[in-house]
């Protein structure tokens, strides 16, 4: 049987590594066909604001990780609408790439339904 | 019960990779297996033999080497991280030009393929730090 596998995504774009290195560890993973559903909580949400433009402080733009997703075959992204309204943002402000966003509002359900969680 | 690690904090910066360590040999102690460590991000620094910490701190990198030899574990530390922050092993240093190799013995480095591996063979993922 195929584990079912979750990454929480938690932090901020370019404040911490973690954020880059934890979308490259998700794509690795998909590449190996072990594709894992995404969770974006926390401050993580603001990786899905769109038009960052990150080269003013020399990073590169996280959203080509993003855009990616759907090629590895991961399909559609949860997004925590508590996380969501403590920031004071909605789903409509979020990027609607070619990644379907999917409010979730308990978190805590969706993550219990899994059999290993990544988390970022 | 089959374990892997995966650890995402420098030592000596927070608490998380002495945890890690603790958590280690407290499964092992405990009859369970440890399938695998994974360092990722700031955690590839457990991997460096060049930590010198004060002789009345925990020497973390000491504690892994030891644990390894006696349990025979899986200490992947992941290239592209270790690349970015300066852990080495003598044929990353030669081939990327660099004067020098620090990637401490008992140690290996791997790619994230290993991360995805531990979570497929484990029952438990264990994350510490991030």
């Amino acid at each position: 049987m195929t584990k079912r596998i979750l990454a929480l995504c938690r932090q901020a774009p370019y404040g911490n590594a973690l954020a880059r290195e934890g979308l490259e560890a998700v794509l690795a993973a998909a590449a190996m066909d072990q594709v894992a559903d995404l969770l974006f909580c926390g401050d993580g949400v603001f990786q899905l604001l769109p038009e960052q433009s990150p080269a003013g402080i020399g990073q590169k733009s996280l959203q080509r990780n993003l855009q990616a997703l759907p090629l590895f075959g991961v399909e559609q992204a949860y997004v925590c609408t508590k996380s969501l309204a403590q920031r004071g943002l909605d789903l409509e402000a979020l990027s609607q790439g070619q990644l379907p966003l999917v409010p979730v509002d308990d978190s805590a359900a969706l993550i219990a339904t899994y059999d290993s969680v990544l988390s970022f | 019960m089959k374990f892997s690690l995966a650890v995402y904090s420098a030592p000596h910066s927070s608490q998380a990779a002495a945890s890690a360590l603790r958590f280690a040999r407290a499964l092992l102690r405990e009859g369970h297996q440890l399938y695998r460590v994974f360092f990722y991000c700031d955690g590839v620094h457990n991997g460096s033999s060049l930590s010198a910490p004060p002789q009345d701190e925990t020497d973390l990198l000491a504690g892994w080497q030891a644990l390894q030899q006696q349990h025979q574990l899986d200490l992947v530390v992941c290239i592209a991280a270790a690349q970015r922050r300066g852990v080495l092993s003598d044929s990353e240093a030669s081939r990327l030009e660099k004067p020098a190799a620090n990637l401490a013995a008992g140690f290996e480095l791997a790619g994230l393929g290993q991360l995805a591996d531990a979570v497929a063979q484990s029952d438990r993922l264990v994350t510490f730090g991030g």
